[in-house]
C-alpha cells in the first residue's frame, strides 16, 4: 500500500484556523493528510505536545500562527516563534528529521497560502517517508 | 583547599551565631574522602562537621527551593552554582536579601564517579563565582579553556541518522530514577510533567519512546535556564551524557537570541521574553 502521510496541523484559531476556513469556502484543494487541532493562539502549543505526536505516530507536525505583529493577543506570536525554534533545535539534535516540523504564519485571508503549504508539506513528508524514530513501537492499549 | 574550609567554617560560626542565617548550606563528610555529602549546619555546633575538598562537586543551589520563601540562609557556591542563584531569583524563587552567598573560588573540581577534573568540557567551568557576598579565598585567575561548547563538535558533525544511533542508544539505557531531575537545581515544579497522570504525556515504565519524551521535554524547560553545571550527568546512574545536550540548547539560545543564562540579575530569561526583531530563520 501507498505510504500516506499522518501530519498534525496545529492552528490558531484567529489566523490560521480562519484561514484553513477560508480555503474550505472558497473550495480550494489541498491534500487531507493534514488533522487541524485548533488552538487560541500559536503561544498556546507546548512543545511537549509536538514531542506527543511523533511519539504517538505523526509523520509530521504543521504549526500555524498569525504573522508577527498581527497577533490577536498583541504579543503571542512573537513567543512561540522562540519556543518552536528551540524545540525546532531540539528535535534535530536528537536525530529526527528537521524538515517534518514546520511553523508557517498563515493570515486569515490567505486560504490560498494555507492549502499551498499543506500540499508542499505533505508532499516533503512522502518524500521523507514515515516517521519511526520515535514513534511508540508496541501497540498502545486503550 | 584547606584554607576555603576554614574560612567556610568561620563564616558559617560567625553568620549562625549572629543569627545572620538559620541554615548554611555546606558540604558534610560522606562514608569516605572521596564521597562528601551536602549538609546543612543548623547550629553552631554542626560547624565542625562542614568540609571542603576537590570533590565536593554538588550544586547546593538544588536545596534552597526546599526551605520556606523567607528562610534566612547561607550558602557556599562555585562558579556555576552561583548562576544557578542567579536563575532562582529571576524566577523569584529566592529573594536576594534572604540569602548569604559564599563564594567558592576553585575550579578543577574532581568527579568522584571517574576520577577525572571538571573542566568545560562537562561544566561551565568559569574561575570565580558571578555573584557572591563573601568570597573565600582570593580570586582564580582566568584560563583560556577554550568554549565550552567545543565539546559538541563532535555531534554536530555526525550525520543524523548516526546522531540518532548515539542518543537512541543512550536515552535507551535510561531507567527513569529521575536523578537527573532531583539533582537539577531548576527542576522544582511540583507536580513535574512526567508525574502527572491526566494529561499523562508518557508512560511511566522505561521504554525508548517514553524516555525521548522525558528528556526532550525535560531538555526544553530548562532552555535559557540551564547553567550548565553538570549535576545530571554526573548523578546518572547509568552514565548518559545529560549535560551535552543541555550544552547544545544553551549553545542556540545564546546563539539565536544573544544572552547567556545566569549572568546577570537584571537580564530576563530568553523563555519569557521575546524581541520584534527576532528572525523567522531561527525556525527554519
Amino acid at each position: 500500500m501507498e505510504f500516506e502521510p499522518k501530519i498534525l496541523g496545529i492552528a490558531c484559531n484567529w489566523c490560521t484556523y480562519t484561514g484553513a476556513d477560508l480555503a474550505g469556502t472558497t473550495r480550494v484543494q489541498y491534500p487531507h493528510n493534514v488533522r487541524v487541532a485548533r488552538v487560541m493562539c500559536s503561544s498556546r502549543v507546548n512543545p511537549a505536545f509536538i514531542f506527543r505526536a511523533f511519539q504517538l505516530g505523526s509523520d509530521g507536525v504543521l504549526i500555524g500562527g498569525c504573522e508577527p505583529g498581527d497577533c490577536h493577543y498583541s504579543t503571542g506570536n512573537y513567543y512561540a516563534r522562540r519556543r518552536l525554534a528551540i524545540t525546532k533545535k531540539i528535535l534535530e539534535f536528537a536525530g529526527l528529521e528537521p524538515e517534518r516540523f514546520r511553523v508557517e504564519w498563515i493570515s486569515a485571508s490567505d486560504g490560498i497560502k494555507f492549502a499551498e503549504v499543506v500540499k508542499e508539506f505533505t508532499e516533503e513528508i512522502r518524500a521523507l517517508g514515515p516517521q519511526t524514530k520515535f514513534k511508540v513501537k508496541k501497540d498502545i492499549e486503550t | 583547599m584547606k584554607d576555603i574550609e576554614n574560612r567556610l567554617k568561620q563564616e558559617a560560626k560567625r553568620l549562625l551565631e549572629s543569627g545572620e542565617a538559620e541554615v548554611v548550606l555546606a558540604y558534610g563528610r560522606g562514608y569516605d574522602e572521596k564521597h562528601p555529602m551536602p549538609y546543612a549546619a543548623k547550629a553552631v555546633s554542626d560547624v565542625d562537621n562542614i568540609v571542603f575538598d576537590e570533590y565536593c562537586t554538588f550544586n547546593m543551589t538544588r536545596y534552597l527551593t526546599e526551605y520556606p520563601l523567607g528562610t534566612k540562609i547561607a550558602i557556599a557556591v562555585k562558579s556555576c552554582d552561583s548562576r544557578t542563584l542567579i536563575v532562582l531569583m529571576q524566577e523569584e524563587k529566592v529573594k536576594r536579601e534572604d540569602i548569604v552567598i559564599l563564594g567558592i573560588p576553585y575550579r578543577d573540581m574532581i568527579d568522584s564517579k571517574t576520577g577525572k577534573a571538571i573542566d568545560n568540557s562537562t561544566a561551565c567551568n568559569l574561575p570565580n563565582p558571578v555573584l557572591y557576598d563573601i568570597l573565600l579565598g582570593d580570586e582564580v585567575t582566568e584560563r583560556d579553556d577554550g568554549s565550552p561548547y567545543d565539546v559538541l563538535k563532535e555531534l554536530e558533525e555526525m550525520e543524523l541518522d548516526v546522531r540518532w544511533e548515539f542518543w537512541s542508544k543512550e536515552f535507551s539505557k535510561c531507567i527513569r530514577c529521575y536523578a537527573c531531575r532531583k539533582a537539577c537545581p531548576m527542576c522544582y515544579c511540583d507536580p513535574c510533567f512526567i508525574d502527572q497522570s491526566q494529561p499523562r504525556w508518557a508512560d511511566k515504565s522505561p521504554s525508548l519512546e517514553s524516555n525521548l519524551m522525558f528528556h526532550l521535554t525535560r531538555f526544553y524547560h530548562l532552555a535559557g535556564r540551564c547553567i550548565d553545571c553538570g549535576e545530571c550527568s554526573r548523578a546518572c546512574p547509568v552514565d548518559i551524557p545529560l549535560h551535552l545536550f543541555h550544552k547544545k540548547v544553551s549553545k542556540e539560545c545564546e546563539e539565536m537570541f544573544d544572552q547567556v543564562s545566569g549572568m546577570s540579575l537584571d537580564d530576563k530569561q530568553v523563555m519569557v521574553d521575546f524581541k520584534m526583531e527576532d528572525s523567522d530563520e531561527i525556525l527554519l
